[in-house]
């Protein structure tokens, strides 16, 4: 078996000890600390986006919060609005409503007044005209010429009855 | 059988150029040409894949930051906060003995895991250092990693030769583990590469076919060695912190 022939130990513990030393220093030295290198720039650029990731997130949530905030302010302001309108509406509409009735009032009085001073205008017309056709028809019937007076005193004891 | 068809005549060690110091031989190889190798392939692919730095890796980035993560992980999942500073050693260890696998699994080509030697000496720096380390971290109180607590004190003649003996045994096990995975899995595939020179015309196919899925379970274990060699390094890194 070759590998128990100690011809060549001591060569193999030489070359072993210079590669495996050389191997060890380079790696150690240079090829380790560029990998390194690469993996934790790699880390750094994650962590940052994360972290730009997160600021954008706060930044767009303390957004939507104003947004909310404006909507809901906003949504009051109109409501106020509204309530103010309606309100001033109905003073409005009521004011005119009760000038109006007095309006109405005014001219139903004022009508009922005209058709009570009619009603006296015709109820004197009435009393002449009665004088008159009974003036006329007594003269008619009778030949009998009746003095004024006399058809006034008889409409007078009379006007109760078709009053 | 003859010498030179011998399955085991893959591990023979060739010189290269003889180099003579000191009175030692310290020939060049085929096995040194194979660390050569292994070496020039680590460095050159770490350094060169990550060349660009790029925050987006490119495919052959992504090979050198996942080897890279692949072992920063199984250190900080064994030892913890503390395996960091043993990452570099670690990290060596697993890639010369991975590649050193892998370069055995091309044609011809020598297999410097293969031979007990060399994993005897990697096992022994691991062992030598990671003793230390447990000196350092515990002074004297470091041989209480012997006597295992909550156990009947009858128990203690027995179990602590038991705990001396199987932490002495350490180097050994790690060493003889990856030497003779790498040792059977090369002599196996030798002796059916002979089955099918030597079978009679087309049944050499079916060695062929054997071969062909051993070749595929030897780069399996080729890297699972490699992950079992990193691994119990670990293991060991941690003892020495946590004593029981």
């Amino acid at each position: 078996m070759p590998q128990l022939n100690p011809e060549f130990f001591v060569s193999q513990l030489f070359w072993l000890a210079v590669f495996f030393t050389f191997l060890f220093v380079f790696l150690w030295r240079v090829s380790l600390p560029r990998i390194a290198t690469v993996l934790e720039k790699r880390q750094n650029k994650i962590d940052e986006n994360l972290s730009s990731a997160k600021e954008l997130q706060e930044q767009a949530m303390e957004i939507e919060k104003k947004i909310n905030d404006q909507i809901n302010k906003a949504k009051l302001e109109t409501d106020e609005k509204i309530k103010e309108t309606i309100n001033a509406l109905q003073e409005d509409v009521s004011s005119q409503l009760s000038s109006l009735d007095k309006d109405l009032e005014k001219k139903v009085s004022d009508a009922e007044k005209e058709i009570l001073k009619s009603k006296d205008d015709q109820m004197k017309n009435i009393d002449n005209e009665i004088a008159n056709i009974t003036k006329l028809t007594v003269g008619k019937i009778t030949d009998i010429e009746l003095s004024d007076n006399e058809i006034n005193k008889v409409i007078e004891t009379h006007k109760g009855s078709f009053n | 059988m003859a010498a030179k068809d011998s399955p085991l005549k893959q591990f023979e060690i060739d010189p290269i150029s003889n180099i003579e110091l000191g009175g030692y031989n310290i020939s060049f190889t085929n096995s040194s040409f194979a660390m050569l190798i292994t070496v020039l392939v680590i460095t050159l692919f770490l350094t060169l894949t990550v060349n660009t730095r790029s925050i987006i890796p490119s495919r052959m980035q992504l090979i050198s930051e996942l080897m890279y993560n692949f072992i920063a992980q199984l250190l900080s999942d064994t030892v913890g906060d503390n395996g960091k500073r043993y990452f570099p050693f670690v990290f060596s260890l697993f890639m010369f003995v991975l590649i050193g696998n892998m370069v055995g699994m091309i044609p011809y080509q020598f297999t410097f895991t293969s031979h007990i030697i060399v994993t005897f000496a990697l096992a022994a720096v691991v062992f030598i250092g990671v003793t230390i380390l447990g000196f350092v971290n515990h002074g004297i109180k470091f041989f209480t990693f012997f006597y295992i607590p909550g156990v009947p004190f009858y128990m203690h003649p027995l179990l602590i030769p038991i705990e001396v003996i199987s932490y002495l045994s350490r180097p050994i096990s790690l060493s003889v583990r990856l030497f003779a995975n790498m040792l059977a899995g090369h002599t196996l595939l030798k002796v059916f590469a002979g089955f099918v020179v030597s079978m009679p015309f087309f049944t050499g196919v079916f060695p062929l076919a054997f071969i062909v899925a051993l070749t595929g379970l030897e780069i399996l274990i080729a890297f699972l060695q490699a992950y079992v060699f990193a691994i119990l390094t670990c293991l060991y890194i941690n003892d020495a912190y946590h004593l029981h």
